[in-house]
């Protein structure tokens, strides 16, 4: 099976543990060269995030088991790539 | 997501564990709180029962050691068991609220164990708070063989409870990082004045 490279995920997460120490941990798994996590709506106890992972060779179980283990709930995989290289989203002329 | 397997295998791990449950739980204000409001009761607590044997012409000090160690125990375990049903009946109701939204069990997260952790640290402090501080307040009477003044161990220990509230007091000012001294004051008064209505109302 292919390595993932790019995992972007759309996740609803409590106001706490917060944004720092989630990227940390992220960060600390195998595999993980760089995380970033976008706040994009904040509500009363929860907040939406977009969390976006690349490395050589992601665990996608892994990322997720982090995640939920700090109380988040992904809403859905927005965008992948996986192979030798990672390759962009191409605009079309549907675009 | 079960996995009750220990998450530390080092004590600074386990000292991270804590820090983290510490930032989502915020055990140390509540617990912070908790002290200070339950210290406040034993001191007080303790005071009207020296007060109270006092006036009622006890020199038999072993009377309120024991009434002040039974009472200590008393609001040791009100406490205990106080604290433990409502910190437990409000961080469910919240685990509860957060997952109605998030919509997962939250109950084995680092939140369902943070709120876990807090409810034992906050009820193991607003138990032993109350209890220390009254065993404080009745140490001049434990030295009854030393001091061999019934009276003098009354006002010993009626100084130690001011001192206490006093230092408390300084705890309070500290925590609000404003008039220490004028914290000191505002807590020794509470003492000052159950003394005082003790005293009017008990003399004869």
């Amino acid at each position: 099976m292919g390595n993932l490279r790019r995992i972007v995920l759309d996740v609803l997460k409590p106001l706490e543990p917060n944004i720092v120490d989630l990227v940390r941990k992220i960060s600390t798994l195998n595999g993980v060269d760089g995380v970033n996590i976008t706040i994009y709506e904040i509500d009363h106890h929860v907040e939406n995030a977009k969390i976006t992972v690349e490395g050589e060779q992601l665990s996608f179980q892994s990322i997720t088991a982090v995640i939920e283990e700090n109380g988040g709930a992904v809403h859905s995989i927005d965008e992948v790539a996986a192979g030798q290289r990672t390759v962009e989203e191409v605009e079309t002329h549907q675009d | 997501m079960k996995n009750n397997r220990r998450r530390w295998s080092s004590l600074s791990e386990f000292l991270e564990e804590i820090q983290n449950y510490n930032q989502i739980a915020g055990i140390a204000e509540i617990a912070r709180r908790y002290f200070a409001m339950n210290a406040f009761d034993g001191v007080l607590t303790t005071i009207g029962v020296l007060a109270g044997n006092y006036l009622a012409g006890v020199r038999d000090l072993s009377i309120p050691i024991r009434i002040g160690i039974a009472t200590s125990i008393a609001m040791g375990i009100s406490g205990l068991w106080g604290a433990y049903l409502t910190e437990t009946a409000e961080r469910q109701r919240e685990l509860t609220a957060l997952e109605k939204i998030s919509l997962i069990d939250q109950s084995e997260t680092s939140i369902g164990r943070a709120s876990r952790f807090a409810v034992i640290v906050v009820s193991i402090v607003d138990g032993l708070a109350p209890a220390l501080a009254a065993i404080i307040v009745l140490i001049p009477l434990f030295l009854d063989n030393i001091i061999q003044n019934p009276i003098l161990s009354y006002g010993l220990a009626g100084i130690t409870a001011l001192l206490s509230l006093f230092g408390l007091g300084l705890f309070l000012g500290k925590v609000s990082e404003k008039n220490l001294i004028g914290y000191g004051i505002k807590t020794m008064m509470a003492g000052l004045l159950a003394i005082a209505i003790n005293f009017l109302i008990g003399a004869e």
